[in-house]
């Protein structure tokens, strides 16, 4: 990322900042829960048994709570969307921000793996401590049934450790498939082990409701390291670090609340009974029900609206393996910017496909309409059906999805030019918007505003032959430009032209072209003029 | 469905286990539990296992991505010819591997982890895939104006008198669309 200036705080900040906070909120937890366990006096004796790997393993368990609960949320794109679209969150920032819900959605899901093989390798060695560290005195405190049990044993015969090895399995074969290089190369392995999520989650609420780690519950009758009148006091019990320092008889400030039954039974700890055990009411219960319950609301509603078939009305076949589907669908209301998800059983049960709209819907007309490129089994097997049954309707199911960007209506947006700048590879790509430009340009100039559109087309691969996009089309063929843009002198020129305004940079390409875009919007310029990046993504 | 490849899966998945028998290992030698000497074996078989799978295999359709610097054990695991590029040999080698590593608590889980690699890896030989090894390609000539064009014209145009030059069939906007494009929009900018 190029170095901070006022390009770099505008478009990286508010993320960064909730960045910060987010990982403020993990650290919190993990430090509260790890305290709680190393001090606190109902869980002296477990401390005792296990040491370090019962505090470790519980404060990862709560960062996991945190994490899991979280993960859910930038799942729910309907809610994201309704957030986005409607007026309450009008500030842009903040829509920009919910742009950058699939990357917090890694995020958490990467903190999940990091903290599972944390929380995994603690409760392996309380495992053994479970075995090892088998206490007579307290049996209610036991996981193991007699000393020296074998770990390998409890590890698969109790309720949390059969169901965390099983977790671990899930979360190992969920890890793998969603590796950049798969997502990229096999997207299929990576949707249809995603799924597995479910399984996760079921497995999740049957692991905590095991209650294998307890607290005690009298501590008042029982101060922890209380002297037992019957049996000879034992040097080798280390007193809570709380008494280690003297207290005053009459100390000017009031005693914290956890110390006053130790101070009753100041010089002599007697022990009025014994301690009593009782596991934890499960906490995840509370942390992931609600994202789950919404989650699973949201899926529901997805599958409701998608039950009505749209009709498609035509399909027209484009140069370069490109093929425009036109639509109708009942009560269908979209955006320009929106994307929708096709779902055509015919060719496929279970797969589904985003694709932009290229065509609303708007008030005098309620077709709608998307431009494929046939890449791939599902697109060449859509298509086959297509022209094989051209002159039937036949029936797709759609569902819609709200695009990132940029969703406002144009009318009240107050967007003063507009730069298209179009890189292809095959000089008949063009086509695909060739007579749309054209219209545009002509109506834009009688509307005398020529300068409201710079369009500007880069043919990136030539064989050397001058060619041209049409004989009709002059308006594009001057231009046409040949080879890559050099987006940094573009940049120059635009902010040059657009002095201290804000300019939008929207791309929709291939990561080479985004990393360069997003490195020149943050760098800083001489004319004041600001850019902020936003990418297309289908999150 | 039925493109899915595998075989990708599995190697990314035998290539955490790998590293699951290492880290498991590690601590167990680290702490000296008993039966620290399987410990000890799940660290050198890990190695190997890493070191077997980091070369990528190349797709049959498309193009691969490298793992960063996997050229140099590519040329490694290309020697040994039928015995890598067989993927039921891997399978087996790798059920075989996981197996000891199961009598010890903390390499337990690389044994799970390892054993569906294998699995997968099993499935892959049965649909036919096998490893091959991603060749480099030849150096790209040098970027002539600033890398903007792919490919620059070598030769001349050869410039016939203006009477031998006949015109260029024009490319003719040949689609005609069927349906007349409109435009939909509202007022601009106001």
């Amino acid at each position: 990322m190029a170095p901070c200036g006022s390009g770099w705080l505008a478009n990286e900040g508010s993320k960064h900042l909730s960045l910060l906070f987010w990982l403020s909120l993990n650290v919190w937890l993990f430090w509260k829960t790890f305290l709680l366990y190393y001090h606190g006096p109902q869980y002296y004796y477990l401390h005792q048994m296990l040491g370090l790997g019962l505090c470790i393993s519980r404060a990862s368990a709560s960062v996991l709570n945190l994490n899991c609960s979280l993960v859910l949320l930038p799942m729910c794109r309907i809610l994201l969307a309704f957030l986005r679209g409607s007026q309450k969150v009008a500030s842009r920032k903040t829509r920009r921000l919910l742009d950058k819900s699939k990357t917090f959605h890694v995020t958490c899901g990467v903190t999940i793996c990091v903290f599972s093989v944390l929380h995994v390798a603690a409760h392996l060695v309380n495992v053994l401590n479970f075995s090892v560290n088998y206490t007579e005195e307290f049996l209610a405190l036991n996981a193991a049934n007699y000393r020296g049990e074998d770990p390998r044993k409890l590890l698969f015969t109790t309720v949390p450790g059969l169901t965390g090895v099983l977790m671990v399995l899930v979360l190992f074969l969920m890890c793998t498939a969603s590796t950049y290089a798969i997502r990229l190369l096999n997207y299929d392995i990576f949707w249809y082990t995603h799924n597995l999520f479910f399984v996760f989650y079921v497995l999740l609420l049957v692991h905590v409701s095991g209650g294998v780690l307890k607290y005690q519950t009298n501590l008042e009758e029982h101060p922890p390291g209380c002297f037992h009148p019957n049996t000879t006091l034992r040097e080798d019990i280390p007193v809570p670090g709380t008494f280690e320092e003297p207290f005053p008889e009459y100390a000017p400030e009031p005693f914290p609340a956890e110390l006053e039954p130790f101070v009753q039974n100041n010089f002599v700890r007697i022990c009025a009974e014994e301690p009593k055990f009782q596991s934890h009411f499960p906490e995840t219960w509370l942390w992931i029900s609600g994202p789950l319950c919404l989650y699973c609301a949201e899926r529901l509603y997805r599958y409701i609206r998608s039950y009505k078939p749209a009709t498609i009305t035509s399909v027209i076949s484009h140069p370069s393996n490109v093929l425009e589907l036109r639509m109708r669908k009942e009560n269908f209301k979209a955006r320009p910017g929106q994307y929708i998800i096709l779902h055509c059983p015919r060719v496929s049960a279970l797969e589904s496909h985003p694709f932009t709209l290229t065509m609303c819907p708007t008030d005098t007309k309620a077709t709608f309409g998307v431009h494929l490129k046939i890449v791939g089994d599902w697109t060449e097997r859509f298509r086959d059906l297509l022209l094989l049954h051209s002159s039937q309707d036949t029936e797709i199911l759609p569902n819609f999805q709200q695009r990132n960007y940029p969703t406002d209506n144009w009318q009240c947006y107050k967007l003063r030019r507009l730069y298209f700048i179009w890189v292809c590879r095959e000089i008949q790509s063009f086509r695909w918007f060739a007579d749309l430009l054209c219209m545009l340009h002509n109506k834009l100039w009688q509307e005398n505003r020529p300068d409201y559109i710079n369009i500007q087309l880069y043919l990136s691969q030539t064989d050397g032959i001058q060619k041209i996009i049409g004989e009709k089309y002059q308006v594009l063929n001057s231009r046409l430009l040949i080879g890559r843009p050099r987006w940094k002198l573009l940049f120059d020129e635009i902010a040059k032209c657009n002095r201290q305004k804000t300019v939008g940079v929207f791309c929709c390409g291939p990561n080479e072209i985004s990393k360069v875009l997003h490195k020149l919007s943050n760098s800083s310029n001489s004319y004041g003029t600001r850019f902020e990046y936003n990418k297309e993504s289908f999150s | 469905m039925g493109r899915i490849e595998w075989a990708m899966w599995a190697n990314e998945q035998a290539l955490a286990s790998g590293l699951i028998l290492v880290t498991g290992g590690t601590v167990a030698v680290a702490a000296q539990f008993k039966g620290w000497q399987f410990a000890a074996y799940a660290i050198v078989a890990g190695v190997f296992i890493c070191l077997l799978e980091y070369p990528r295999g190349k797709r049959k359709k498309g193009s691969t991505m490298e793992r960063c610097g996997q050229k140099y054990l590519t040329a490694v695991v290309k020697v040994f010819g039928p015995v890598t590029r067989n993927y039921y040999v891997r399978a087996i080698l790798h059920a075989a591997l996981a197996v000891p590593a199961g009598f010890l608590l903390s390499t337990i889980l690389g044994t799970a982890c390892l054993g569906i690699a294998s699995a997968i890896y099993l499935l892959a030989a049965i649909r036919g895939e096998e490893w091959n090894p991603i060749e480099q390609k030849p150096q790209e000539r040098p970027q002539v104006g600033g890398g903007t064009i792919k490919q620059p014209p070598t030769m001349p145009p050869p410039r016939p008198p203006p009477e031998t030059r006949k015109k260029q069939p024009a490319e003719e906007a040949s689609q005609e669309n069927p349906i007349p494009v409109t435009i939909e929009v509202g007022g601009v900018g106001r």
